[in-house]
Order: structure tokens, then C-alpha cells, then sequence
């Protein structure tokens, strides 16, 4: 329709909602959202080197450019209010998501899996994010790898992960999401490892690599054990309470498209009755499995380690604890990488896939606690660590960690859209601070360590200024986008009750301002040593020089981004449904969250309700902020430096020098994990095979024949006539044997 | 008539007497002798017996031993000739290419 | 059924062997003759054998293209060869690895190269004929018949210590098949009454069928019954017996652990040529065995030995991980990664469920591909160098970057990551054992696999092509030529091809996986399986007077008395 014609009939704002292309043909094509950067992928990869640096530059940009505007019209598209679409798992029409499945990838037995890809609400945020950051971040490596001989190699990498990255996110089902998640990881470790001539950034890859695959294998066995799950359900489940005709239907789709699409796991999750309701015969989260593998164990049980098994993976992932330590060695790839993988978007794919799943996750309330608390305390952990880095990356790389931990403490108490308006906002302000930070870099002959920078406010103006904006937004100092999604994500931790765990929310709530104090230190020390103040004298070049402007151009545009994104925190809409105002994301994401949301007031497992006002909780916020960068601007700017020559205890000295080393977590994983296991191998292989199985059995039986026959040999004496004697011998024998047996 | 165990026990004999020549001698000619001493000792036993049944089986039998014992005369001796030229010995417990 | 349905896998099997006696038949001196003609040879097989693979049907009877001709009638032996769904997709890999192996020695060979060659053509032959045949002793046949050009091409062609490393490989199966054998005389003399014996495979399983739903639930009742057939009676007490005979057959070619110590010095000895083949077809032989013999012919033994194969394939999967990791020889850890791939080959297959069978199976055509190729890579690498351990090694990428992306490809795949072929055989592995009636830890042990994986290849891969060029010589190595790229490529796309649409495949694999877990679980639960469903519909002998095979199907009247296809009907 014109948007003149619509204009007669409908106000402005519901026209533009109406999208150009009508939802069945962007369903087909979603394909090429993934496909582009793919082909792009493989050519610069493969003709790269005869395509000439300017050629893959542009091609590998344009690739990403175009997978942003079919993301783009997909998004529209989603927004349509008039979009519906058919699942095979109800009978009901799902609204505002574009879905199309294109073919099967494998089946065996009962199990099958699609090549289904979908979008909703939250999935077009996520790929407007993905493309969009990732466009930037390709426009900024044109320039930051440009004097960088393998550039076909790297934006092949780069291409590569932004197709996986869009697989993870589009994704209709946990195998094919599983195919992005270990694509990124794959990415991952070609990218860290890019510069592999130095054998500690190979490491470093391989490092991230094996990491990640531990998570991997948890990740792997929940989605068996929930494929275990969906079949006793199918099995056991009937048609009690007047379900029998959704019953029916969520069959049908379980057989035509696998157990474990996302659909039809919410479908499956949604006839569970609450245990309350004492449904006789009906399967509910207390019913024993009767039969097959899982017999013996509730349904609820099985649910409980499946979320606990993807919490693994996603520690993993997302770098928590206790599977973090990859992330802070990752920082040896390119600082491009560093922004979008490490970021932006790799590592919050964890974050997505309890979003995607948070329909299974609110009916445990066990695992939402195990969540939220890991988040929790990786957050203030890992912002300790930050405090006393001194290479730049380094103490981004923590940042990370620790705004990750912010973000799972939003998921694990299913406070969705704030955990992921906080992972669209961080993407930007994160990005901004990591490509300043290679911007730095580069305009100071690669120096790291922020002790020998200082003074770079007047040299290196824009990165300057797109800094300082990014550092407001983490910090929130000024309320940017940072300070609103952070706050909602406190907030709402605070204001939410866990059954059975009513001390959960306060405690993460307490760890969260703690981490928030701790972030606005960091961030400000961070900043102030290595823009404020005099050059440092042990900087290598005399004076700095600013980039050009490919790597100028991603940062404003992030940092304006930073500051836009407030619109989406602030609580301008007023729900259909009553209650308080809601921010746009939560308005936005409510299509998504209703289910969870429905789901846990059904089974009482959480109660969300604010104790205390939105205004108050901003101003202890800002009050944080203010004091936690205050003490920061105090000691860096005044305080040290007045005193050079100050005598720091040595208890202070130690703690900072193991605090500075991660508490020697990576040593204990080495002397935990990594040595006994290549001393098993080691014995393995020495006693074991060698010895006992190829030296003692192998080679032992064949000197055992050897010996027997030289010992057997002496009886060739060669002398025909001893030959003869035995043969009379015998002879004697048999003849005796026959006379005695005729005499019997 | 002669009891036919005489003849049996004769044969026996003989046989025991060829056996005991095969297994000491020393020259392979002797040897060759008691060998063929103890196949004249078997047809002594069927000629016996084929006088008790009073068929001709046995005379059948002695036939072919003699046959058989002509013909592995004649390339036993051959060998024996062979092994003399290569060798310029007939002393069975010097010709032991075969021992281990 | 027309000439070419009735005489394909005959030609697909022979044309090999035909190709060897023209090149037997070649002077010495003209190499370059002699190997084109055999990469014709090859060539020609594939053609014929990928002919083969698109023309079986799915959907159609299980054993198809079958062909059987009277051999030693007085024995029952007759000369029977037929494809299922395993079978065909193993001879498609073997054919394609056929003029892969002639090209990687191209330039390797340069001494006997007319025997080199005869013996990888007979190898061939060998190898397309064990998977193709349907009776027992001709299976035997092809099967030792396979040792002796490996033999040769690891005694002869190999490296320092070949002799060696040919011996141990060569005794340590010819042990394994003898006992097999001894177990096949007794199948024949115990499955059948006399005067109707045979050596025919399908014959001999009808002729066990009721009498395996008697022991089984016997064992179910507990374990001593009466009123057992005689023919009952004999499987229970010699079943174990000769179910073991086979199983150590098999087992030796896996490998298995603790029979596997042959593998690492075969290979490390062994030409490229001969470690392409070793592990890209021979080893797929011993689960070969097992899917079609050993298994199907004795579920009771199987069901009740499931703990230990089980715990068997476990440790060969974290075991062989392990000893990787130990390793200095980059020839001797792809030899441990091959046990610990075909641990989860073994894991699925006892699993007994679809989805761990059509696992297994596909693993078997993964393992196939990516470790031939692994084997493929690195002997151009020692083509080029001589040098075999990894400390020899070191940033190659650097000066070999087409050949480093190829290797790095096929260690994706090797380690499963999705989008390889490897991810799909391991999940439906994984998938499998977990559903299966394993508890539950054997599933998370097995899939620590997934995590040492990486650890070893990774380590070995960044050592050998990552870090700094350490060696001089290393700073020479010309990268990949034409005719290497042209022989990788193939693998490498398949490699890809087959993780993104695997289902043309599956599809072949499915109703021979269907049919396996039906009849390895058969008497496994109390509800009585429709043995009609499980009977195997093979050729009859053809009547004497015509020397071709004459098709019969199972209702026909005139059954020749050598069919007992209708005599074993569930009675009850």
C-alpha cells in the first residue's frame, strides 16, 4: 500500500509500521540474510589475494551492508501488526514473527532437524544488532588491518562469523542455534589466533577454543536429555483437562519438525498444568517418567538439569565463572575482533539463548537462583580484577565479563527485556570503547599498557570525545543508554521473588550495586590514565596521531548510538493490560516475554513486583555512579599524582599482584585440569600401551612362540636314524595298544 | 606241518634283527640291508598266512613288496652313490644337513 | 532383472582386477604408463560404482543388485554378492578413494611401481568384494585376501622399520580371522540340519531366527529352561562362543581396545597410499563385520556383553583421545584419533537405537573422508620433508597457506564442529547412546570426546602449522601443485557437503539401520517380533541346468529344496 493512500485512513506512525514487502516474501528469503555474508566469506577468502585490497574490502563490507537491509526489512516486517504466522504446533496464529522452514537437515529414528529460520521481536533486535555493529566494525578494519598482509584470510573470518552469528540468532530449533553457537566459537579461534606466527596468540585461540567446547559438551548433553524429555512427555501426556485437540496438534508438529524446535517446546511447556491443580492424569513437573531412559526421575528434575546443563554452556560462551578464562587471553586477536566478537556479539549469545528458552527456564526456580547468582558474582568478580589491569584490553576484556554477569542476573530472574536492552546498549558503548582503544593503539605504536599513555585528550580529539561518551554510558555517570539498562536490570532483580529463594533477589540485587560502584571506578581510572594528565614519559612515540576516518566514523556512530539508546530505557508507554509505565524494549519485548511471564504466574514460581519506585532506584544509582567514578577522579587526578613517590605496603603490593593475576585462577585450572591430564596421557601411553599391551601381551606372545620353537627346533637332530627310533617308538606303542585292547 | 607260529616268530625275529641294524648301524649300506632285511621279514609273515588261508592273497601281497622293495633299492642306492661323491662318506651320522 | 542389475557389483568388484592384469601385463619401465592405467582403473570403478550408488533404491527390497551363481555346490558355497544400504555407501567410498590413493603416489613411488600398483588394484577387488558378498566363506575369502596386498604395500613401500610394522599388522588380523573362521564352520554345521547346509548368509540367519526368539526368552525366564528346541539348545550354549570368535575378528580391525597396537605401527610405517586406505576402508571393515555378522546373528550374546562392548568403545574413545595427547609423531596421533572415531562408531552400534545405528553409519563414511584426507595432507607434507615428528615442524602455514586451509578444514571435521560432516555422525551418536539403555554416564563419557578432541588436534595443528618458522628447512616447502590440490579438493567439499546435507545420504542408510535395530533387538522385550518382518529375502541357488542366477521370490512354488525361507514361520 502507498503511503499516501494509507495516510488517509491511519495516522502517520501506524503507516510506517506497515512494511513494503509482505511477510511470506521475506520469510523466503531469509536465507540470504545468512548466505550473504557466507559468499562474501568465500571470496575473499579464495580470491582475496587476486581480488586486490580494496576490492575485498569492499566486497566483504558490502556483504555485511546488505545482510543489514534484509535485516532491516525483516525487522519491519516483524513490526507489522498484521503479520501472523501458521505454526504447525497450535492451531492459533503466532503474531509478529516471520518463520520459514527450508528443508530438513538430518533425521534418524524419531529425532529430525530442520533448516528452520525465525524471526520475532527478539531475534530483529539481535540481527539489526549483529549486522549493524558488525557493518561498522568491518567499515573500522579497513582501516585498523590495513597494513596487514593477510586481509582476504581475515574478513573471511570476519564474514564467516557474522553468518554464524545470524545462524545462532535466526535459528527456529536448539541443533541449528547449536550450529551457529559452535560456528562462532570456531570464528572465534581463527580470529584470536589471526596473527598465529606468534605462538602465544595461536595459544590463546586454541585456549578460547577448548574452553568453549567444555561448555559445548553441556550444552550438547541438555539438548539430548531434553530430546529425552519431549519424547517421555509425548509419550506420557494426555489428553486430560480439555487439551485433547492442542495435544493433537503439538503431535503433528513434533513429528513433522523434530523435538526440539523452540516452538514446539513452548507448546509442550504451555499444557503443562501447575502442580497445584492436581490434574489427575495429566503429566505435570511432579509426574515420574514411567518409561525409557529417564524412568525414575520427575519431569521437573529432567528440566532442571537441562537449564543447568545450558547454563554451563553458556558460562562457557558468555565467559562466567568458572568457564571464563578464555575471554581476557582472547584480547590477542585484532582489536576489531575484540569489539565484535568479544563484545558485541559472540558472547552474548548466552544471554539470547535464555531469552530464547526462558519459557523452560521460569518453571525452575532452582536453576533461575543458580543463574542469577552466577551472574551475580561474576559481575563484582571480575570487576575486583579490573581495578588494577593496566593493559587497555585487558581491563575491557573484565568490563565484559563483568556486564555479562549484570545481563545473567536480568535472565536468571527473568527480567528478559532488561537483560537484553542492556546486551543492545552494552554492544554499542562496548564496541565504541574497545575500537577507541584500537584507536589508541594505533596512534600510539601499539602500546597497551595505560601507565606509559596519559594526555591523549588533546592529541587524539575524537577518539577522545567518542570515549568519554562510551565511558559516561558504562559508568552512568550521566545517564546515558548505559545508566537506564543497567538500572532496569537492578531494578528488576530487586523488585522480583523466587519461590523457595527469597534471599536470591537481594543478594544479587547487593552484589549488582556493588559491581555497578566498581565498574564506575574501573571505567573513570581507566580514562583518566590514559587521556587525562600529562603524556606519560615512557610512551614510545613523542606525540599521538588520530586515526583516519573509516576508524573514526564506526566510533561516533556508536557513540551517538550510546547516547540514543536512552529512548529505549526511559518509561514512555503505557501497557494495554494497566500498570506502570513501560520502557519501549519492554513494551517491544512483551510479545516475546508474555509467555515466560504467563508461565510463572501459572506455576508460582516467581512474583514481579516493584517495593520500591523507579525514581528512587535511579537515584541510588546515579549516587553509586557519581561516588564510584568520583573516587576514581579523586585518586587518579589528584591523589597519585601529587604523590609519586608514595610507599605502597607490601601486603597491598602482593594483593594487588594477585588480584591483578585473576587470583591465579588460570594457574589452579593448569595444575587442576590441565597438567593431570597430560600426565594420564603420558602414563597411559608409556605404561599402558607401550609397556603392558604392546611390549608385554603384543610382543610378549610373540617371543613366547619364538622361544617354543627354538626350544621344539632340537628335536630336528638331523640324524635319520634317531628319526627312525622314534618312529619303532611308536610303533611298540600302537602295536601294544592294539594287543591289549584285542585281550579286553 | 609246520605250526604257523614257527613261521611268526621267525619273521618276527628278523624283523626285530632289521629294526635293531636300522637304528645302530653306521654304514647307510648296512642300513639299507636290514631294511631290506624287515621287508623279507613282512613277506615271511604273509606267505605264512596266505599258507594258512590257503588263498593266494598273501602271495598277491609278497609280490608287490618285492616290487616295491626292488624299486627303492634301486634309488636308494643311487642316492647312496650321490651322496658318496658329493660327500666321500657312507657314515649316516655325518650327514646331518637337516639338523636344526 | 536386466544384465546390469544382475552383474553390476560384479563388474564394480572385478573391474580393478581386470585393470591390474593390464598392468601386469606392462614392462617395468614405463611408471608413468603403468600409473595412468591404474588411475583408469580406478577411475573406471568409481564411474561404475557411483552408477551403483545412485541406481539403489532407498525405499526398495533390503539387499538389491544381488547376483548368486553355483562354486563348490558339494560344500554350499556359492558365489553370491548383493548390497544394502552400508554396503553401497561403503564401496562409494572406497571407490572414490581409489584414484585419490593412485594420485598421491604419483610422485611418491618412484621404485616397483608396476607391483605397487597391481597391489593396490587387487586390494581394491578385495575390499569392494568383502563388502559386496552374502555368503560366508566367500566373505572369508575377500577378506583375507585383503592382508596380503597391505602386506606387501606397508613390508615393501614403507618406512625404517616397515618390515616390522607389515608382520605385526598381517598376524595380529590372520589371528582374529582364523578364529573367525573357526566360527563361521560352526555356524554352518550347527544353524542348519544335514543335507541342507550352506554357507549362505541369508540362509543361515532365517535358519536362526526362531530358535534366537526361544534362547532370548529363555534368558528373559531366567536362564535355564526346558523345551528348547535342539537347534535352540545349541545357540544358547555355542551362541556366546562363537559371537566372541567373531567379535575378536572384528574387533582387531576396528580397532578395539586392547587389540588395537597394530594400528599406530602399520600406519606410522605404512606409505601415504597405504595409510589412505588403511584407515579410510580397512578399518570401517571391522564395524562392517559387526553390523552385518556379528551383531545381527547374535543378539542374545550382544545383549548380554553390551556392559563390556560398551565399556570397550568408551575407553577406545577416551583412551585413544589420551594417547594422542602423548604423541610426537603426527602419523602416530591421527593413528590414535582413528581409534578413538571408531570408538564412537562401536558406542553407536551397541547402542542399538536408529538414531545411535544411523550415527554409526554415517561416521563410518565421515571417518572415511576425514581421516583419509587427514593421512592424504600430511603425506605431501612428508613427501616433501621426510620428517614425521612434530618437532620438526612448526609455521608452515606460513609458507604452505593453500595447504594449511585445506588441513585446517579437515581438522575441523575431524573434531566435529557443525557444518562438518563429523558433527552429524557425533550427534546422532551422542543422541543414541543417550536414549539407548546405557545408563547415563556412559553418554557423558563418551562425549568427553567432544572436548578432547580438540585438544589434540588443535595441539598438533597449532605445533606443526602455527608459531614461528623454527627450522630452515621448513622455510623452502613449495605449496600445494595442481595434482595435490585436485586430489584434496574432493575430500575437503565432500567433508562440507556432507555435514550441510547429509539426508541423501542418510536416506540410503535408513531402512538398513531400521532393519539392524530390529533384528539385533529382537526377543529384547516381551511383545514377540514378527520374525516375517526380519527374514532375510535373498536369491535362491539357480537350478542347474542354467549357469545365471534366476530370480525367485519368496512365495514362489518352486523353491529348490536349498530354501528354507518358508520352513521358519513363528510357530507357536
Amino acid at each position: 500500500m502507498l503511503l499516501s493512500e494509507c495516510l488517509q485512513h491511519a495516522s502517520l506512525i501506524d503507516c510506517l509500521r506497515q512494511s513494503p514487502v509482505d511477510s511470506e516474501s521475506i520469510a523466503q528469503m531469509l536465507w540470504a540474510i545468512i548466505a550473504l555474508p557466507l559468499a562474501g566469506a568465500f571470496v575473499s577468502g579464495v580470491f582475496g589475494r587476486m581480488l586486490g585490497r580494496a576490492n575485498t574490502n569492499l566486497i566483504a563490507c558490502a556483504a555485511v551492508a546488505g545482510s543489514f537491509v534484509l535485516s532491516l526489512l525483516a525487522f519491519w516486517a516483524v513490526n507489522d501488526p498484521r503479520t501472523a504466522l501458521l505454526s504447525s504446533f497450535s492451531q492459533d496464529p503466532v503474531r509478529y514473527a516471520v518463520a520459514h522452514d527450508f528443508g530438513t537437515w538430518f533425521a534418524a529414528g524419531t529425532f529430525r532437524v530442520h533448516f528452520g529460520l525465525m524471526v520475532d521481536h527478539l531475534s530483529g533486535v539481535m540481527i539489526l544488532v549483529v549486522t549493524g555493529v558488525g557493518f561498522l566494525i568491518h567499515v573500522y578494519s579497513t582501516s585498523y588491518m590495513g597494513h596487514d598482509e593477510g586481509y582476504g584470510r581475515y574478513f573471511a573470518y570476519l564474514n564467516l562469523f557474522i553468518a554464524m552469528m545470524l545462524t545462532l540468532v535466526l535459528a527456529d530449533s536448539l541443533p541449528l542455534l547449536f550450529v551457529g553457537w559452535e560456528g562462532v566459537g570456531l570464528c572465534s579461534y581463527l580470529l584470536i589466533g589471526f596473527w598465529y606466527e606468534d605462538a602465544a596468540k595461536a595459544w590463546a585461540g586454541r585456549k578460547a577454543f577448548v574452553v568453549n567446547r567444555i561448555g559445548d559438551l553441556g550444552f550438547l548433553i541438555g539438548m539430548f536429555l531434553l530430546a529425552l524429555w519431549v519424547a517421555a512427555f509425548q509419550a506420557q501426556t494426555n489428553n486430560a483437562g480439555g487439551q485433547g485437540r492442542a495435544l493433537e496438534q503439538w503431535r503433528i508438529g513434533i513429528s513433522q519438525q523434530g523435538p526440539l524446535t523452540f516452538r514446539g517446546l513452548e507448546e509442550a511447556v504451555r499444557r503443562i498444568p501447575p502442580a497445584a491443580a492436581q490434574l489427575r492424569d495429566a503429566v505435570s513437573l511432579d509426574t515420574s517418567v514411567v518409561s525409557g531412559p529417564l524412568k525414575g526421575t520427575t519431569f521437573g528434575q529432567v528440566l532442571l538439569a537441562v537449564l543447568l546443563l545450558f547454563m554451563l554452556g553458556a558460562a562457557g560462551k558468555s565467559a562466567q565463572l568458572p568457564l571464563y578464562v578464555w575471554l581476557p587471553d582472547a584480547m590477542a586477536g585484532p582489536t576489531p575482533v575484540s569489539a565484535l566478537i568479544h563484545a558485541a556479539t559472540m558472547v552474548t549469545a548466552g544471554v539470547y539463548l535464555f531469552s530464547r528458552v526462558g519459557f523452560l527456564l521460569v518453571l525452575e526456580p532452582t536453576a533461575m537462583a543458580v543463574v542469577a547468582l552466577i551472574g551475580a558474582a561474576t559481575a563484582l568478580y571480575s570487576a575486583v580484577i579490573a581495578f588494577v589491569q593496566d593493559d587497555i584490553k585487558k581491563v575491557l576484556a573484565y568490563s565484559t565479563i563483568s556486564q555479562l554477569g549484570f545481563m545473567f542476573m536480568g535472565v536468571g530472574l527473568a527480567v528478559f527485556w532488561a537483560a537484553i536492552l542492556h546486551l543492545v546498549t552494552h554492544a554499542f558503548f562496548k564496541a565504541c570503547l574497545f575500537l577507541g582503544a584500537g584507536s589508541v593503539m594505533h596512534g600510539n605504536a601499539e602500546e597497551t599498557n595505560i601507565k606509559r599513555l596519559g594526555g591523549l585528550r588533546r592529541q587524539m580529539p575524537w577518539t577522545w570525545a567518542t570515549f568519554a561518551i562510551a565511558t559516561l554510558a558504562i559508568t552512568g555517570i550521566v545517564p546515558l543508554s548505559g545508566f537506564f539498562s543497567k538500572d532496569a536490570i537492578l531494578h528488576g532483580v530487586h523488585g522480583t521473588d523466587l519461590q523457595g529463594y527469597p534471599w536470591v533477589s537481594n543478594t544479587a540485587w547487593l552484589i549488582g550495586l556493588c559491581a555497578a560502584f566498581c565498574t564506575a571506578f574501573y571505567m573513570v581510572r581507566l580514562y583518566v590514565l590514559v587521556f587525562e594528565g600529562d603524556r606519560s614519559p615512557e610512551a614510545r612515540t613523542a606525540k599521538a596521531h588520530e586515526s583516519d576516518w573509516p576508524m573514526r566514523l564506526p566510533m561516533v556512530v556508536l557513540a551517538a548510538l550510546s547516547v540514543l539508546g536512552v529512548v529505549y530505557g526511559i518509561p514512555l508507554i503505557a501497557p494495554a493490560s494497566g500498570g506502570p509505565a513501560q520502557t519501549v524494549m519492554e513494551n517491544y519485548l512483551s510479545t516475546v516475554s508474555a509467555v515466560p511471564q504467563q508461565l510463572a504466574r501459572i506455576h508460582h514460581t516467581l512474583r514481579q513486583g516493584h517495593e520500591s519506585s523507579l525514581l528512587v532506584a535511579w537515584a541510588q544509582a546515579w549516587a553509586i555512579a557519581l561516588a564510584g567514578g568520583g573516587l576514581a577522579g579523586f585518586l587518579y587526578l589528584r591523589y597519585f599524582p601529587s604523590r609519586p613517590k608514595l610507599q605502597v605496603p607490601a601486603f597491598a603490593r602482593a594483593l594487588e599482584r594477585w588480584v591483578r593475576h585473576g587470583f591465579y585462577v588460570d594457574q589452579l585450572y593448569y595444575f587442576a585440569i590441565v597438567k593431570p591430564t597430560e600426565f594420564l596421557s603420558y602414563v597411559l601411553y608409556k605404561v599402558v600401551d607401550s609397556f603392558i599391551i604392546d611390549t608385554l601381551i603384543v610382543r610378549g606372545v610373540a617371543w613366547i612362540t619364538a622361544r617354543s620353537g627354538a626350544a621344539l627346533r632340537y628335536l630336528q637332530t638331523g640324524n635319520a636314524q634317531s628319526y627312525a627310533a622314534v618312529m619303532a617308538l611308536a610303533l611298540l606303542c600302537a602295536a601294544g595298544y592294539a594287543v591289549i585292547q584285542v585281550l579286553k | 606241518m609246520v605250526p604257523i607260529n614257527n613261521y611268526l616268530f621267525l619273521a618276527a625275529l628278523l624283523f626285530c634283527v632289521g629294526m635293531f641294524g636300522v637304528m645302530v648301524r653306521r654304514n647307510a649300506l648296512v642300513v639299507f640291508m636290514c631294511v631290506e632285511l624287515m621287508l623279507n621279514a613282512a613277506n615271511l609273515t604273509f606267505l605264512a598266512f596266505a599258507r594258512q588261508r590257503g588263498d593266494s592273497v598273501g602271495h598277491v601281497s609278497a609280490f608287490f613288496v618285492i616290487a616295491v622293495a626292488a624299486a627303492e633299492a634301486a634309488i636308494g642306492l643311487a642316492i647312496m652313490i650321490a651322496v658318496f661323491r658329493s660327500r666321500g662318506t657312507l657314515n649316516i651320522e655325518e650327514i646331518k644337513t637337516m639338523k636344526h | 532383472m536386466s544384465f546390469l542389475q544382475s552383474h553390476l557389483v560384479n563388474l564394480v568388484i572385478f573391474a580393478p582386477l581386470l585393470f591390474a592384469a593390464i598392468v601386469a601385463a606392462l614392462p617395468q619401465t614405463e611408471k608413468q604408463q603403468i600409473r595412468v592405467a591404474t588411475l583408469f582403473g580406478m577411475a573406471a570403478t568409481l564411474l561404475l560404482s557411483l552408477w551403483l550408488y545412485l541406481g539403489f533404491e532407498p525405499n526398495g527390497p533390503e539387499f538389491q543388485f544381488e547376483y548368486r551363481a553355483r562354486w563348490i555346490a558339494a560344500l554350499g558355497i556359492s558365489f553370491h554378492t548383493g548390497v544394502d544400504g552400508l554396503a553401497v555407501s561403503l564401496m562409494m567410498l572406497t571407490a572414490l578413494l581409489g584414484p585419490l590413493v593412485v594420485l598421491a603416489s604419483w610422485s611418491f613411488i618412484e621404485e616397483r611401481v608396476k607391483e605397487f600398483h597391481f597391489a593396490l588394484l587387487f586390494l581394491q577387488t578385495a575390499m569392494l568384494g568383502a563388502f559386496a558378498s552374502l555368503d560366508l566363506i566367500l566373505f572369508y575369502v575377500f577378506w583375507e585376501a585383503m592382508l596380503i596386498p597391505m602386506y606387501f604395500i606397508i613390508g615393501v613401500w614403507g618406512s625404517e622399520e616397515r618390515v616390522m610394522a607389515a608382520v605385526k599388522f598381517f598376524l595380529f588380523t590372520l589371528i582374529g580371522s582364523l578364529v573367525m573362521l573357526v566360527a563361521i564352520l560352526a555356524l554352518y554345521f550347527i544353524s542348519q540340519p544335514a543335507g541342507a547346509r550352506s554357507f549362505d548368509y541369508g540362509q543361515i540367519y532365517n535358519s536362526l531366527l526362531s530358535a534366537t526368539r526361544e534362547v532370548s526368552s529363555c534368558a528373559r525366564a531366567g536362564g535355564v529352561c526346558s523345551g528348547l528346541s535342539p537347534l535352540a539348545r545349541n545357540l544358547q550354549t555355542y551362541g556366546p562362543w562363537m559371537f566372541f570368535a567373531f567379535a575378536l575378528a572384528f574387533a582387531v580391525k576396528v580397532p578395539m581396545f586392547p587389540v588395537h597396537t597394530w594400528l599406530p605401527d602399520a600406519h606410522v610405517q605404512a606409505p601415504a597410499a597405504g595409510s589412505i586406505i588403511l584407515a579410510g576402508v580397512m578399518l570401517k571393515m571391522g564395524t562392517f563385520g559387526f553390523w552385518r555378522y556379528a551383531i545381527p546373528l547374535f543378539p542374545v550374546a550382544v545383549r548380554d556383553l553390551t556392559p563390556l562392548l560398551a565399556s570397550l568403545s568408551i575407553i577406545g574413545i577416551v583412551y585413544g583421545a589420551l594417547m594422542c595427547l602423548a604423541q610426537r609423531d603426527v602419523k602416530r596421533l591421527i593413528a590414535y584419533s582413528s581409534v578413538s572415531h571408531l570408538g564412537f562408531c562401536m558406542l553407536g552400534m551397541i547402542a542399538i537405537t536408529e538414531e545411535g545405528a544411523a550415527g554409526s553409519a554415517y561416521q563410518m563414511l565421515n571417518h572415511g573422508i576425514s581421516t583419509g584426507a587427514l593421512f592424504l595432507l600430511f603425506g605431501m607434507l612428508y613427501e616433501r620433508r621426510h620428517a614425521r615428528l612434530i618437532a620438526e615442524y612448526g609455521g608452515i602455514a606460513k609458507v604452505m597457506p593453500v595447504y594449511s586451509a585445506l588441513f585446517l578444514i579437515i581438522t575441523f571435521s575431524s573434531i566435529a564442529v557443525p557444518g562438518t560432516n563429523g558433527f552429524v555422525g557425533e550427534f546422532l551418536v551422542l543422541l543414541g547412546t543417550f536414549k539407548s539403555a546405557l545408563p547415563r554416564f556412559f553418554g557423558v563419557l563418551a562425549a568427553l570426546g567432544v572436548i578432547l578432541g580438540p585438544a589434540y588436534m588443535l595441539w598438533m595443528v597449532q605445533r606443526v602449522f602455527f608459531g614461528p618458522l623454527t627450522h630452515s628447512e621448513n622455510q623452502r616447502v613449495r605449496d600445494l601443485n595442481l595434482r595435490e590440490l585436485a586430489t584434496a579438493l574432493p575430500l575437503v567439499a565432500l567433508a562440507i557437503l556432507m555435514g550441510v546435507l547429509p539426508q541423501p545420504f542418510l536416506s540410503r542408510l535408513a531402512p538398513a539401520t531400521k532393519l539392524f535395530v530390529a533384528r539385533a533387538s529382537l526377543g529384547a522385550n516381551a511383545a514377540s517380533d514378527d520374525l516375517r518382518n526380519l527374514e532375510m529375502k535373498v536369491l535362491d541357488l539357480p537350478r542347474e541346468a542354467a549357469l545365471s542366477s534366476r530370480p525367485s521370490s519368496a512365495t514362489a512354488a518352486d523353491n529348490p529344496p536349498t530354501s528354507h525361507t518358508r520352513a521358519f514361520e513363528p510357530h507357536r
